[in-house]
């Protein structure tokens, strides 16, 4: 049931016209609880059954850790329960012929609660169905955001009468989120996936093109997702935790990570670096550089079980690590070069970084991913047609327009919230926006082309 | 040792870590408010701090310091110890 398929959109109706009926906390609790198990169910009863059993072990360790707390058995209360859920997921990700959707990210959300009631920042949630609700919720079940107990529980445990500005609000991100995915994302996929798909029938260029293109394609897919899953949060009263912060304007990759996947990047900073880097202080350097392997290895591993997922993480790390230690040279070109050039060369730098080692992420095969690095610049092979990909001039313009609009509207987005500022316009002008918005989507949107790319994880 | 003595170390400290040739910390200062203090960064203040007083947080401590002023008293309390 994806976020742009009938089936959601007829359960967001009555999911939405039901639990308004009625502003209270019990009832409202019990609609999403019923739309979260239909959305869950609808893909496969398996998938429901795990996550419901998932939910329940940690409800119940998070309650024994608590009895526990100071007690000699409480360390290996929650080293079990890591075992149990970790392994859990690596048995599902490896060797189970059906990978329940969503479990690296209600795992990794199960994982958080629990090191938080064992390192007594936070106490358990007294309430199963309030738990079982902040584990399941329908709207970021499938690819996040990763939701931290203490962010999301508060939020379940009130009702949310009707907001007329809120839920507009919602709906707006909604619609900047389908044109990211439509517009942008699902409109190059076809074209990226037969490049990627077959590299030795592709040319130099349109590899370099391809390689180049892939994070927007990647960003556009990921971040309309969140933008549609936060909307459809405000819409039911809720905030979920930003996933994305204009990241292609990070001078280092260090900063990238801190502006990219944030709910997943932010989880593994706290829970595995924070942690490793404490325990490794007194290696000094070669302590923070041995747990940013570990931990940027760990974000690879979480995607997928081949080598080229570790290797990825592990050649984010290793950049991060060269930034660590060049830290002072880069200060001092920062204070000696004119800051209309520092800035962009750096962004660039980091962008080619980053869409060169996303050919690790993007393409399986070991043999392929050294193929496109051997023949990346290998420049045209026949004629400058080739370069178009097999996309039609007038899909290139009109995807490069929605790219051009998609970083000018985040630009002016981040100095000023522009949701709101819509809100604020004379009605016939804010619905001029909202019409032209739709007839954007449905004139240059492609529609009909895929599941999210982040769904498989 | 007083907070005032604490807060001027931690300066000097901050300032060497995070490369800057002066720094305006208060008690309120928390890792959003200075430039390139972050979690790479964080850890080395966190073990110059500890060799410079020749204390040892654990690990739940350095978890729970939100901003300058709870880093002093931490120190504080374990230095007066």
């Amino acid at each position: 049931m994806e976020f742009l398929s009938l089936p959601y959109i007829i359960l967001i109706i009555f999911a939405f016209v039901l639990y308004y009926a009625k502003a209270n906390y019990h009832w409202q609790r019990a609609v999403l609880l019923l739309s979260s198990v239909i959305f869950i169910g609808y893909y496969h009863l398996m998938y429901l059954c795990v996550a419901v059993g998932i939910a329940l072990f940690t409800y119940y360790a998070g309650r024994l850790l608590y009895l526990k707390r100071g007690t000699k058995s409480s360390p290996y209360i929650l080293a079990g329960s890591i075992v149990a859920l970790a392994g859990g997921w690596l048995a599902a990700r490896y060797w189970s012929p059906l990978f329940p959707l969503g479990i690296s990210f209600y795992t990794f959300q199960a994982l958080s609660y629990l090191i938080e009631i064992y390192w007594e920042e936070e106490d358990p949630e007294p309430d199963l169905l309030n738990f079982t609700l902040y584990m399941l919720l329908f709207m970021k079940f499938l690819s996040g955001p990763i939701e931290r107990g203490y962010d999301l529980l508060p939020q379940l445990k009130k009702a949310h009468p009707f907001c007329y500005e809120n839920i507009t609000y919602g709906m707006k991100s909604l619609v900047v989120g389908a044109f990211m995915k439509l517009v942008i994302a699902d409109r190059i996929a076809p074209f990226l996936n037969a490049v990627f798909g077959a590299v030795h029938g592709a040319s130099g260029i349109q590899l370099l093109e391809s390689t180049l293109l892939y994070p927007i394609q990647l960003y556009a897919d990921f971040a309309g997702y969140t933008n549609m899953a936060i909307g459809f949060g405000i819409m039911f009263g809720f905030k979920l935790s930003p996933n994305f912060n204009r990241p292609f304007v990070s001078i280092t990759t260090g900063e990238l990570w801190r502006r990219w996947h944030m709910s997943l990047s932010f989880w593994v900073r706290d829970y595995v670096f924070v942690p490793l880097s404490a325990e490794t202080r007194r290696w000094k350097s070669w302590g923070i550089y041995f747990s940013l392997l570990v931990t940027f290895t760990a974000i690879g591993v979480w995607h997928g079980a081949g080598w080229n997922y570790a290797i990825y993480g592990l050649i984010q790390g290793l950049i991060i690590i060269y930034e660590t230690a060049a830290a002072k040279q880069r200060d001092w070109l920062q204070n000696h070069m004119l800051k209309q050039i520092y800035k962009p060369l750096f962004i660039i730098r980091t962008y080619l970084l980053f869409a060169f080692s996303l050919l690790f992420f993007r393409i399986e095969k070991m043999s392929d991913i050294c193929y496109v690095y051997q023949h990346v610049f290998d420049g045209v092979n026949t004629s400058l047609k080739e370069t178009n990909l097999g996309m039609p001039d007038f899909n290139w313009i009109a995807f490069g327009i929605a790219v051009v609009l998609m970083f000018v509207f985040e630009y002016f987005n981040s100095k000023r919230d522009l949701l709101k500022l819509v809100t604020r316009q004379k009605v016939w002008f804010r619905w001029a926006i909202y019409y032209v918005m739709i007839m954007l989507i449905f004139l240059f949107g492609a529609f009909g082309v895929e599941d999210f790319i982040y769904i498989q994880f | 040792m007083n907070k005032q003595q604490i807060m001027s170390d931690l300066n000097t400290i901050f300032c060497q870590v995070l490369n800057k040739t002066s720094l305006e910390l208060s008690e309120e200062t928390s890792a959003k408010d200075v430039d390139g203090w972050n979690s790479l960064t964080n850890m080395q203040i966190i073990s110059d701090a500890e060799k410079h007083f020749n204390i040892r947080f654990k690990l739940r401590e350095i978890i729970k310091m939100k901003n300058v002023g709870e880093l002093c008293d931490a120190i504080q309390s374990k230095v007066s110890i």
